[in-house]
Protein backbone atom coordinates (compact mmCIF):
# COMPACT_ATOMS: atom_id res chain seq x y z
CA UNK A 1 0.00 0.00 0.00
CA UNK A 2 1.39 3.16 -0.87
CA UNK A 3 0.77 7.13 0.64
CA UNK A 4 -0.48 9.38 -1.14
CA UNK A 5 1.18 12.60 -1.02
CA UNK A 6 -1.72 14.62 0.69
CA UNK A 7 -1.56 11.54 3.25
CA UNK A 8 2.17 12.27 4.09
CA UNK A 9 1.17 15.55 4.48
CA UNK A 10 -1.23 15.41 6.66
CA UNK A 11 0.64 12.89 8.35
CA UNK A 12 3.93 15.18 8.97
CA UNK A 13 1.78 18.04 10.06
CA UNK A 14 -0.09 16.13 12.75
CA UNK A 15 2.78 14.52 13.68
CA UNK A 16 5.01 17.58 13.88
CA UNK A 17 2.45 18.73 16.85
CA UNK A 18 2.54 15.38 18.40
CA UNK A 19 6.27 14.79 18.03
CA UNK A 20 6.64 17.78 20.10
CA UNK A 21 5.51 17.03 23.25
CA UNK A 22 2.50 18.13 25.81
CA UNK A 23 3.21 21.86 25.94
CA UNK A 24 4.29 23.39 29.64
CA UNK A 25 1.55 25.08 31.71
CA UNK A 26 1.64 28.62 29.99
CA UNK A 27 1.65 26.68 26.74
CA UNK A 28 -1.30 24.45 27.37
CA UNK A 29 -3.92 27.71 28.12
CA UNK A 30 -3.05 28.96 24.76
CA UNK A 31 -3.34 25.59 23.05
CA UNK A 32 -6.78 25.13 24.69
CA UNK A 33 -8.36 28.16 23.31
CA UNK A 34 -6.83 27.36 20.08
CA UNK A 35 -8.51 23.73 20.24
CA UNK A 36 -11.90 25.73 21.48
CA UNK A 37 -12.48 27.54 18.06
CA UNK A 38 -10.87 24.76 16.57
CA UNK A 39 -13.76 22.26 17.48
CA UNK A 40 -16.55 25.16 17.08
CA UNK A 41 -15.66 25.44 13.29
CA UNK A 42 -15.94 21.77 13.40
CA UNK A 43 -19.48 21.62 14.75
CA UNK A 44 -20.06 24.96 12.46
CA UNK A 45 -19.27 22.51 9.27
CA UNK A 46 -20.80 19.56 10.71
CA UNK A 47 -24.46 21.04 11.51
CA UNK A 48 -23.94 23.06 8.10
CA UNK A 49 -23.42 19.57 6.25
CA UNK A 50 -26.89 18.01 8.02
CA UNK A 51 -28.57 20.98 6.90
CA UNK A 52 -27.30 21.38 3.04
CA UNK A 53 -25.68 24.65 4.20
CA UNK A 54 -22.51 24.22 2.22
CA UNK A 55 -22.01 22.05 -0.67
CA UNK A 56 -21.23 18.90 0.21
CA UNK A 57 -17.82 18.13 -1.11
CA UNK A 58 -16.62 21.71 0.42
CA UNK A 59 -17.91 21.02 3.52
CA UNK A 60 -16.27 17.60 4.41
CA UNK A 61 -13.13 19.05 2.59
CA UNK A 62 -13.30 22.07 5.28
CA UNK A 63 -14.23 19.70 8.15
CA UNK A 64 -11.79 17.24 7.53
CA UNK A 65 -9.27 20.04 7.94
CA UNK A 66 -11.03 21.11 11.42
CA UNK A 67 -10.42 16.89 12.54
CA UNK A 68 -6.80 16.96 11.36
CA UNK A 69 -6.08 20.46 13.49
CA UNK A 70 -8.43 19.01 16.18
CA UNK A 71 -6.71 15.59 16.59
CA UNK A 72 -2.93 17.68 16.26
CA UNK A 73 -3.72 20.09 18.80
CA UNK A 74 -4.96 17.30 21.23
CA UNK A 75 -1.96 15.29 20.78
CA UNK A 76 0.26 18.64 21.22
CA UNK A 77 -1.61 18.97 24.57
CA UNK A 78 -1.29 15.08 25.61
CA UNK A 79 -3.08 12.82 27.62
CA UNK A 80 -3.27 15.67 30.23
CA UNK A 81 -6.09 17.54 27.52
CA UNK A 82 -8.12 18.52 26.95
CA UNK A 83 -10.62 20.59 29.05
CA UNK A 84 -11.21 22.91 25.89
CA UNK A 85 -15.07 22.59 25.27
CA UNK A 86 -16.50 24.37 21.83
CA UNK A 87 -18.78 27.07 22.24
CA UNK A 88 -22.48 26.31 21.00
CA UNK A 89 -21.87 25.53 17.61
CA UNK A 90 -25.71 27.08 16.62
CA UNK A 91 -24.58 30.63 18.63
CA UNK A 92 -24.35 33.19 16.26
CA UNK A 93 -23.85 30.92 13.20
CA UNK A 94 -26.82 31.31 10.20
CA UNK A 95 -27.73 28.12 8.61
CA UNK A 96 -30.58 29.65 6.91
CA UNK A 97 -29.24 29.73 3.17
CA UNK A 98 -25.66 28.63 1.79
CA UNK A 99 -24.42 32.48 1.46
CA UNK A 100 -26.06 33.07 5.07
CA UNK A 101 -23.75 29.85 6.38
CA UNK A 102 -20.91 31.14 4.40
CA UNK A 103 -20.44 34.58 5.58
CA UNK A 104 -20.67 33.17 9.31
CA UNK A 105 -18.24 30.59 9.01
CA UNK A 106 -15.85 33.52 7.49
CA UNK A 107 -16.33 35.16 10.44
CA UNK A 108 -15.60 32.25 12.48
CA UNK A 109 -12.85 32.00 10.42
CA UNK A 110 -10.96 34.95 10.61
CA UNK A 111 -11.70 35.20 14.10
CA UNK A 112 -9.62 31.79 14.56
CA UNK A 113 -6.85 32.78 12.47
CA UNK A 114 -6.66 36.47 14.49
CA UNK A 115 -6.35 34.40 17.62
CA UNK A 116 -3.66 32.20 16.17
CA UNK A 117 -1.57 35.22 15.47
CA UNK A 118 -2.19 36.29 19.07
CA UNK A 119 -0.79 33.31 20.23
CA UNK A 120 2.12 32.71 18.19
CA UNK A 121 3.38 36.61 19.13
CA UNK A 122 3.43 34.96 22.55
CA UNK A 123 3.67 31.43 22.18
CA UNK A 124 7.35 30.36 22.96
CA UNK A 125 7.47 26.59 22.75
CA UNK A 126 9.35 26.72 19.25
CA UNK A 127 8.73 23.09 18.26
CA UNK A 128 5.21 23.92 17.95
CA UNK A 129 5.18 27.38 16.24
CA UNK A 130 6.13 26.10 12.86
CA UNK A 131 3.38 23.27 13.09
CA UNK A 132 0.88 25.81 14.46
CA UNK A 133 1.71 28.44 12.20
CA UNK A 134 0.61 25.93 9.25
CA UNK A 135 -2.84 25.28 10.97
CA UNK A 136 -2.91 29.41 10.79
CA UNK A 137 -2.23 29.24 7.50
CA UNK A 138 -4.71 26.29 6.08
CA UNK A 139 -7.40 28.83 7.74
CA UNK A 140 -6.22 32.04 6.05
CA UNK A 141 -6.68 29.92 2.69
CA UNK A 142 -10.89 28.67 4.21
CA UNK A 143 -11.01 32.33 4.29
CA UNK A 144 -10.87 32.36 0.48
CA UNK A 145 -12.68 29.16 -0.12
CA UNK A 146 -15.63 31.07 1.60
CA UNK A 147 -14.97 34.29 0.03
CA UNK A 148 -15.46 32.09 -3.27
CA UNK A 149 -18.70 30.51 -2.24
CA UNK A 150 -19.61 34.42 -1.74
CA UNK A 151 -18.48 35.58 -5.12
CA UNK A 152 -16.52 38.23 -3.53
CA UNK A 153 -13.14 39.20 -3.93
CA UNK A 154 -10.90 36.63 -2.73
CA UNK A 155 -8.20 38.95 -1.33
CA UNK A 156 -9.97 40.81 1.42
CA UNK A 157 -7.88 40.02 4.89
CA UNK A 158 -5.59 43.13 4.16
CA UNK B 1 14.06 2.70 -13.25
CA UNK B 2 15.24 5.55 -15.23
CA UNK B 3 14.16 8.78 -13.31
CA UNK B 4 11.62 11.23 -15.77
CA UNK B 5 11.59 14.46 -15.12
CA UNK B 6 8.72 16.28 -15.77
CA UNK B 7 7.24 19.57 -17.47
CA UNK B 8 5.60 20.24 -13.89
CA UNK B 9 8.89 18.86 -12.35
CA UNK B 10 11.34 21.07 -14.45
CA UNK B 11 8.98 24.12 -14.24
CA UNK B 12 8.84 23.87 -10.46
CA UNK B 13 12.76 23.10 -10.16
CA UNK B 14 13.54 25.81 -12.32
CA UNK B 15 10.97 28.24 -10.00
CA UNK B 16 13.05 27.07 -6.88
CA UNK B 17 16.81 27.24 -8.45
CA UNK B 18 15.65 30.82 -9.80
CA UNK B 19 14.15 32.33 -5.87
CA UNK B 20 17.48 30.87 -4.12
CA UNK B 21 19.57 32.81 -6.94
CA UNK B 22 17.79 36.14 -6.59
CA UNK B 23 17.70 35.86 -2.54
CA UNK B 24 20.91 33.99 -2.05
CA UNK B 25 23.01 36.34 -3.44
CA UNK B 26 22.80 39.13 -2.06
CA UNK B 27 25.49 40.78 0.64
CA UNK B 28 24.77 40.50 4.55
CA UNK B 29 23.05 43.37 6.16
CA UNK B 30 25.29 46.61 5.49
CA UNK B 31 24.24 48.18 9.13
CA UNK B 32 26.05 46.20 12.56
CA UNK B 33 22.88 44.78 14.27
CA UNK B 34 23.28 42.82 16.92
CA UNK B 35 24.21 39.24 16.67
CA UNK B 36 20.58 37.02 17.05
CA UNK B 37 18.36 39.96 16.70
CA UNK B 38 17.25 38.11 13.42
CA UNK B 39 18.28 40.49 11.21
CA UNK B 40 19.99 37.73 8.60
CA UNK B 41 16.94 35.88 8.27
CA UNK B 42 14.60 39.10 7.96
CA UNK B 43 17.23 40.54 5.60
CA UNK B 44 17.32 37.02 3.10
CA UNK B 45 13.25 37.49 3.57
CA UNK B 46 13.45 40.95 2.40
CA UNK B 47 15.54 39.55 -0.79
CA UNK B 48 13.29 36.91 -1.60
CA UNK B 49 10.05 39.51 -1.15
CA UNK B 50 12.13 41.79 -4.21
CA UNK B 51 11.98 38.43 -6.19
CA UNK B 52 8.35 37.93 -5.35
CA UNK B 53 7.65 40.95 -6.80
CA UNK B 54 9.50 40.76 -10.17
CA UNK B 55 8.38 37.51 -10.67
CA UNK B 56 4.81 38.48 -10.18
CA UNK B 57 4.64 40.54 -12.66
CA UNK B 58 5.97 38.63 -14.88
CA UNK B 59 2.90 36.07 -13.77
CA UNK B 60 0.72 38.51 -14.92
CA UNK B 61 1.65 38.99 -17.70
CA UNK B 62 1.34 35.79 -18.60
CA UNK B 63 -2.54 35.88 -17.34
CA UNK B 64 -5.87 37.21 -18.49
CA UNK B 65 -8.59 38.71 -17.22
CA UNK B 66 -9.24 37.90 -13.55
CA UNK B 67 -6.41 36.42 -12.88
CA UNK B 68 -4.33 38.82 -14.43
CA UNK B 69 -5.88 41.22 -11.83
CA UNK B 70 -5.20 39.26 -9.16
CA UNK B 71 -1.63 38.76 -10.17
CA UNK B 72 -1.57 42.88 -9.80
CA UNK B 73 -3.39 42.72 -6.37
CA UNK B 74 -0.68 39.89 -5.52
CA UNK B 75 2.20 42.05 -6.58
CA UNK B 76 0.91 45.00 -4.60
CA UNK B 77 1.00 43.11 -1.61
CA UNK B 78 4.12 41.50 -1.95
CA UNK B 79 5.28 45.21 -2.31
CA UNK B 80 4.04 46.01 0.97
CA UNK B 81 5.37 43.05 2.76
CA UNK B 82 8.96 43.42 1.73
CA UNK B 83 8.88 46.95 3.32
CA UNK B 84 6.86 45.87 6.17
CA UNK B 85 10.28 43.62 6.56
CA UNK B 86 12.82 46.20 5.52
CA UNK B 87 11.26 48.39 8.58
CA UNK B 88 12.03 44.97 10.76
CA UNK B 89 15.42 45.01 9.45
CA UNK B 90 16.04 48.89 10.21
CA UNK B 91 14.69 48.24 13.94
CA UNK B 92 17.23 46.24 14.64
CA UNK B 93 20.49 48.35 12.73
CA UNK B 94 20.50 46.38 9.80
CA UNK B 95 20.16 47.82 6.16
CA UNK B 96 18.06 45.91 4.29
CA UNK B 97 18.28 44.70 0.56
CA UNK B 98 17.50 47.21 -2.45
CA UNK B 99 15.28 45.65 -4.97
CA UNK B 100 17.93 44.63 -8.32
CA UNK B 101 16.45 45.43 -11.80
CA UNK B 102 14.12 43.87 -13.13
CA UNK B 103 16.09 42.09 -16.00
CA UNK B 104 17.98 40.55 -13.79
CA UNK B 105 15.52 38.66 -11.89
CA UNK B 106 13.70 38.02 -15.63
CA UNK B 107 17.21 36.12 -16.39
CA UNK B 108 16.30 33.52 -13.88
CA UNK B 109 13.15 32.84 -14.11
CA UNK B 110 11.32 29.72 -16.27
CA UNK B 111 10.07 30.65 -19.15
CA UNK B 112 6.00 31.30 -19.20
CA UNK B 113 4.68 30.23 -22.32
CA UNK B 114 1.15 29.32 -21.58
CA UNK B 115 -1.17 30.64 -18.41
CA UNK B 116 -0.72 27.36 -16.74
CA UNK B 117 2.82 27.68 -16.92
CA UNK B 118 2.38 31.33 -15.60
CA UNK B 119 -0.06 29.30 -12.69
CA UNK B 120 2.70 26.86 -11.89
CA UNK B 121 5.27 29.17 -10.62
CA UNK B 122 3.12 31.42 -8.83
CA UNK B 123 2.35 28.40 -7.05
CA UNK B 124 6.21 27.35 -6.45
CA UNK B 125 6.62 31.31 -5.31
CA UNK B 126 4.71 31.19 -3.27
CA UNK B 127 5.29 27.76 -1.15
CA UNK B 128 8.40 29.37 -1.27
CA UNK B 129 7.16 32.29 0.73
CA UNK B 130 5.22 30.36 3.00
CA UNK B 131 7.96 28.33 3.95
CA UNK B 132 9.87 31.36 4.95
CA UNK B 133 7.67 33.02 6.62
CA UNK B 134 6.60 30.05 9.43
CA UNK B 135 10.61 29.23 9.43
CA UNK B 136 10.57 32.83 10.52
CA UNK B 137 8.23 32.03 13.41
CA UNK B 138 10.29 29.52 14.52
CA UNK B 139 13.75 31.64 14.42
CA UNK B 140 12.84 34.87 15.43
CA UNK B 141 13.55 36.27 18.54
CA UNK B 142 10.98 39.40 18.96
CA UNK B 143 7.48 39.42 19.75
CA UNK B 144 6.99 42.29 17.21
CA UNK B 145 8.74 40.24 14.50
CA UNK B 146 7.07 36.93 15.16
CA UNK B 147 3.41 39.21 14.79
CA UNK B 148 5.03 40.79 11.50
CA UNK B 149 5.64 37.19 10.55
CA UNK B 150 2.23 35.36 11.27
CA UNK B 151 0.32 38.00 9.49
CA UNK B 152 2.17 38.08 6.41
CA UNK B 153 2.32 34.07 6.41
CA UNK B 154 -1.40 34.26 6.66
CA UNK B 155 -1.40 36.89 3.31
CA UNK B 156 0.89 34.05 1.59
CA UNK B 157 -1.50 31.02 2.39
CA UNK B 158 -4.22 33.12 0.89
CA UNK B 159 -1.99 34.71 -2.17
CA UNK B 160 -1.42 30.69 -2.95
CA UNK B 161 -5.19 29.74 -2.01
CA UNK B 162 -5.95 32.10 -4.99
CA UNK B 163 -3.47 30.43 -7.22
CA UNK B 164 -5.08 27.52 -6.73
CA UNK B 165 -8.61 28.64 -7.14
CA UNK B 166 -6.89 30.04 -10.45
CA UNK B 167 -5.77 26.86 -11.48
CA UNK B 168 -8.89 24.94 -11.02
CA UNK B 169 -8.47 23.48 -7.66
CA UNK B 170 -9.87 23.59 -4.59
CA UNK B 171 -8.40 26.90 -2.58
CA UNK B 172 -7.68 24.99 0.99
CA UNK B 173 -6.45 21.54 -0.31
CA UNK B 174 -4.24 20.46 2.72
CA UNK B 175 -4.96 21.04 6.54
CA UNK B 176 -1.60 21.74 7.26
CA UNK B 177 -0.18 24.36 4.76
CA UNK B 178 3.83 24.09 5.17
CA UNK B 179 5.31 26.02 2.05
CA UNK B 180 6.57 22.27 1.45
CA UNK B 181 7.46 22.40 -2.48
Amino acid sequence: MSLSRRQVLIGAGAGALGLAGPAGAAGSDQLERLLGLERRLAAAYEAALSRDAIERSLGELLLGHEREHIRGLEQALGRAGPRATAPPPKVGVDFTTRRSFARSALELERETVDTYQDVLTTFHDDRLLQPLGSIMACGAQHEVALLGVLGEDLLQRN
Amino acid sequence: MRPTLTRRGALGGAAALALASCGGGDPPPAGKPRAGSGAGLLTSIVALEHAGVAAWAAIGEALRGDARRYARSIREREIAHAERVAGLVRRVGGTPPQARPASEYARLFPRLNTEADALRFARDLEERLVRAYLEGLRLLPDDDQRRATAEIAADEAQDLAVVHALAGGPAAPQPFVTGTL
